[in-house]
């Protein structure tokens, strides 16, 4: 005899009522507009940041009334015109994109070999030991890391009691602009290493071996071989290095001590120490197209590199 | 092969100096919250627990870390089935205007996080959420999210659509066809995505900043807050906590997916 139907496991009959709800809800015919349906809680959600930037877009044009201290009801581009000739605003810029310029090339000169030996090394491991070194800064953050760095080269720390014992007078080693390049350098680290070994894995290791056969020595082979194919891992790496390098907030306000402020640090004083809102709207919507058209130009030049997501093609 | 320990020596001498670059604030904060004196000196003034004493009995400490807790909670609960469902989507099917679809979803990583966070700060002062804790966790989601949408896509090209076939072909409907071949597929990508988006939430530090008042502070923030005034070992005993977080993060990741993950090329 057929078991009845109720004999079925529950999951069975649960799982039968939740197609019924969804043919009901979702029919067939519409299944070309499936993917569609399952991009759309990220599409919202990325639309709140849609509405932030044309809120600040809104912003940037009032400028704050003195008098009242309330943005103003009249439009004007005072506040670009201020952006572009006022000499502070060109200081902190310039010492923004010199220094992510500064961090990004030392930064992609350390993860290189780190990540080259974490790809190549036949111990299993010692690619353990690298990965986890890499991870455990990644996942604790910027301020326990700043503080850390505090701790180190603030003028009782280590490195300044470590000179005292060779009698050496406490150098002035925090609140500098090295001292907030070196805290990038340290930060963006995690970010190049990972970008690049997925590139780095890529590369067969016969090509290499096959350089050498043919007389290359190991400099020559990073140089015609390594590197060159590495391209992309390159490109994806020194983006992200680069824009984050550029927008960061907490390295500059903690090792750099207020004296070496970039651009997020204006930003962030604009609407919380000027309370000139239409200011520092003005100032994020131009950082936000500076890191827009970096992003932009370089995906024009040679692709998404490894940044791209989706179907691999 | 020629110049192998030239090789060697170059390759190690920038692996070792990396090395203690990514370590030394770790260790250092670490050593500093065992420490017995009252300031943060070297060598320190011999061991003791009392800062751990310190920081169980600081109530505000407590408190900005299970906000914190919460906050990365909320972001989690909301970005995995948002960045599963996307990563799919953008992995499995040949969706129209893609490429536009990408830079989209991309904006939260190309927009500088002083710029998302004021935009949002913006918004949610419109709609008059400042204040509360949980639009904090729907702004980490937003900002992170292509992290979750990355580590999907890349464990979503492992999928062979042919098993999704396969289970058609036995009779199973959409749904179930969903539920028991894709989403397995995707697990390991959706457990890393998790536990990073969990990690960066819990560190998220600027908009934070932008989003909380002085009632509602993160524990990054209090910190944050603190250092300013002046380095005292309290500090580095709660920052130890976000040390263990990350190495409980590292050793569930190595666990349940294996870090070798991060290696793989696409």
């Amino acid at each position: 005899m057929r078991p009845s139907r109720t004999s079925y496991p529950l999951s069975w009959r649960l799982m039968d009522a939740l197609e019924a709800v969804a043919a009901a809800v979702w029919p067939r015919s519409f299944s070309a507009a499936v993917p569609w349906l399952m991009l759309l809680p990220a599409v919202v959600l990325v639309g709140l940041l849609v509405l932030g930037l044309w809120d600040m877009a809104d912003g940037s044009f009032r400028t704050l009334d003195t008098a009242t201290f309330l943005p103003s009801d009249d439009y004007s581009l005072t506040n670009y015109h201020r952006a572009f000739t006022e000499k502070l605003f060109f200081t902190v810029a310039s010492r923004s994109l010199i220094g992510s310029l500064i961090v990004t090339a030392v930064t992609l000169i350390f993860a290189f070999p780190y990540s080259y030996v974490m790809v190549r090394t036949r111990s299993a491991a010692l690619r353990k030991f690298l990965l986890i070194a890499l991870f455990l800064p990644f996942f604790i953050g910027q301020v326990v890391r700043a503080y850390g760095w505090l701790i180190i080269l603030g003028s009782q720390g280590m490195v300044n009691e470590a000179l005292g014992l060779v009698g050496v007078a406490p150098i002035r080693l925090l609140y500098n602009y090295p001292a907030v390049l070196f805290g990038l350098v340290q930060y963006m680290l995690p970010f190049a290493v990972l970008m690049l070994a997925p590139a780095l894995t890529a590369i067969p290791e016969e090509m290499e071996a096959a350089a050498g056969s043919l007389g290359a020595n190991w400099v020559r082979t990073f140089i015609h071989v390594v590197l060159p194919l590495a391209k992309p891992g390159f490109i994806g790496a020194g983006l992200v290095v680069m824009t984050l390098s550029l927008t960061d907030f907490a390295i500059p306000a903690i090792l750099g001590g207020g004296s070496q402020d970039f651009i997020a640090n204006a930003i962030y004083d604009q609407f919380f120490r000027t309370s000139d809102q239409g200011m520092g709207a003005t100032l994020a919507l131009l950082l936000v197209a500076v890191g827009s058209i970096m992003v932009g130009v370089v995906f024009a030049l040679f692709g998404a590199g490894t940044l791209a997501m989706g179907r691999s093609k | 092969m020629k110049g192998d320990r030239s090789k060697a020596v170059t390759l190690w001498t920038f692996v070792i100096a990396a090395l203690v670059m990514l370590s030394a604030p770790t260790l250092v904060v670490l050593g500093a919250s065992f420490t017995a004196g009252n300031m943060i000196t070297f060598p320190p003034e011999g061991l003791s627990l009392k800062w751990y004493a310190a920081i169980a009995g600081a109530t505000d400490l407590r408190d900005a870390f299970l906000r914190s807790v919460i906050v990365a909670t909320i972001c989690t609960a909301i970005s995995i089935p948002t960045g599963t469902l996307a990563g799919i989507a953008l992995a499995k099917y040949r969706v129209r205007f893609v490429a536009g679809v990408q830079v989209y979803l991309l904006l939260p990583f190309t927009i500088p996080l002083i710029g998302s966070g004021i935009g949002l700060m913006l918004i949610f002062g419109k709609w008059g959420l400042l204040g509360q804790l949980w639009p904090v966790g729907v702004a980490c989601a937003v900002i992170n999210l292509p992290f979750m949408i990355w580590a999907v896509t890349a464990s979503a090209a492992s999928l062979d659509p042919d098993l999704e076939l396969a289970a058609a072909n036995c009779g199973a409907p959409p749904l179930s066809t969903f539920l028991a071949v894709t989403i397995p597929a995707v697990t390991p990508g959706i457990i890393t995505g998790a536990l990073l988006m969990f990690i960066l939430a819990l560190n998220e530090f600027l908009v934070s900043l932008l989003l909380v008042d002085a009632r509602i502070v993160t524990l990054p923030v209090q910190i944050y807050n603190s250092i300013r005034s002046i380095i005292t070992p309290d500090l580095a005993a709660i920052s130890v906590v976000f040390i263990a977080v990350a190495a409980i993060a590292i050793a569930l990741l190595d666990w349940l997916v294996g870090l070798d993950i991060f290696l793989k090329s696409k």
